[in-house]
């Protein structure tokens, strides 16, 4: 397998980066004209300009292998959050709630994966990550069923493949 | 007659969305310590929210509109846990102890 030149990675994610500004501005402006499609371009480039001033372009922030992944993660995490959701509402109506504080071991390499799996955790209702040491967080958890699902690994395992 | 239906559908989800909403702001004030009111917290943030956006998103038709609206959940999912995360590490840094089981 040929490894791609790593400028010319950084260059595809440059050009991705702004493909996303650009959409985005579109999104939320939906002018077609032409003066204001420049306008847009300009207020692009120095949205970019700062971003690549602030460091904020490194690889490790923006990675391209991912983002053919992303939506299908997205559908997932959704499902998670939905199922445990429906526990946490029963939880807090019927009152059978047991909080409980508990560590769990993340298996991703870098910062980015780590920073998806404590969001992921908290994200879902009913567990919230409290801190995060290397690769151990502290979880406290509503209830003895919530903390179970996650000592399963499931959501470990999702995300850890999610940059492989 | 479709938009008959279009308006059932969308007040069905509303009323998921209310009824999340709802019983988030019930755990609010029923919930014992600060780390157990962050989970009622999230509850409304990322269900209630959410519920209520895609009701919102099939009333008003597929157009930008319908866009900008998804923009809406998307920034949520994307601050939500930050701002639950750093309520979580600010009382656990300064000394608040979870409460272990519930008095009944």
């Amino acid at each position: 397998m040929a490894k791609p030149n790593k400028d010319s990675l950084k260059t595809l994610s440059f050009i991705t980066y702004f493909i996303i500004l650009f959409v985005f501005w579109f999104i939320l402006s939906g002018y077609l004209k032409t003066l204001l499609l420049f306008f847009g371009v300009i207020s692009v480039l120095f949205v970019f300009w700062m971003s690549y001033r602030a460091k904020a372009l490194e690889e490790d922030s923006l990675p391209l292998k991912i983002i053919l992944r992303l939506p299908f993660y997205w559908i997932w995490l959704f499902k998670e959050i939905f199922k445990s959701g429906i526990t946490t509402t029963a939880l807090i109506w019927n009152g059978k709630y047991s909080p409980q504080l508990i560590k769990v071991k993340a298996s991703q390499k870098n910062r980015t994966g780590i920073a998806n799996y404590a969001n992921a955790i908290t994200l879902t209702p009913g567990t919230v990550t409290i801190e995060v040491d290397k690769k151990t967080f502290l979880v406290h958890a509503l209830s003895k069923k919530l903390s179970e699902d996650l000592q399963t690994d499931d959501m470990n395992k999702v995300i850890t493949d999610l940059d492989r | 007659m479709s938009y008959n239906y279009i308006e059932l559908i969308t007040l069905i989800l509303l009323a998921i969305g209310c009824f999340f909403i709802l019983s988030g702001s019930l755990g609010l004030i029923k919930l014992p310590d600060v780390f157990s009111r962050i989970h009622a917290a999230g509850l409304i943030d990322t269900l209630g929210s959410g519920f209520i956006v895609l009701a919102l998103i099939i009333y008003s038709g597929f157009s930008l509109l319908s866009l900008k609206l998804l923009l809406i959940p998307i920034f949520l999912i994307f601050t939500s846990p930050v701002t639950g995360h750093s309520i979580a590490l600010f009382a656990h840094e300064s000394g608040y102890k979870p409460k272990g089981k519930n008095k009944k």
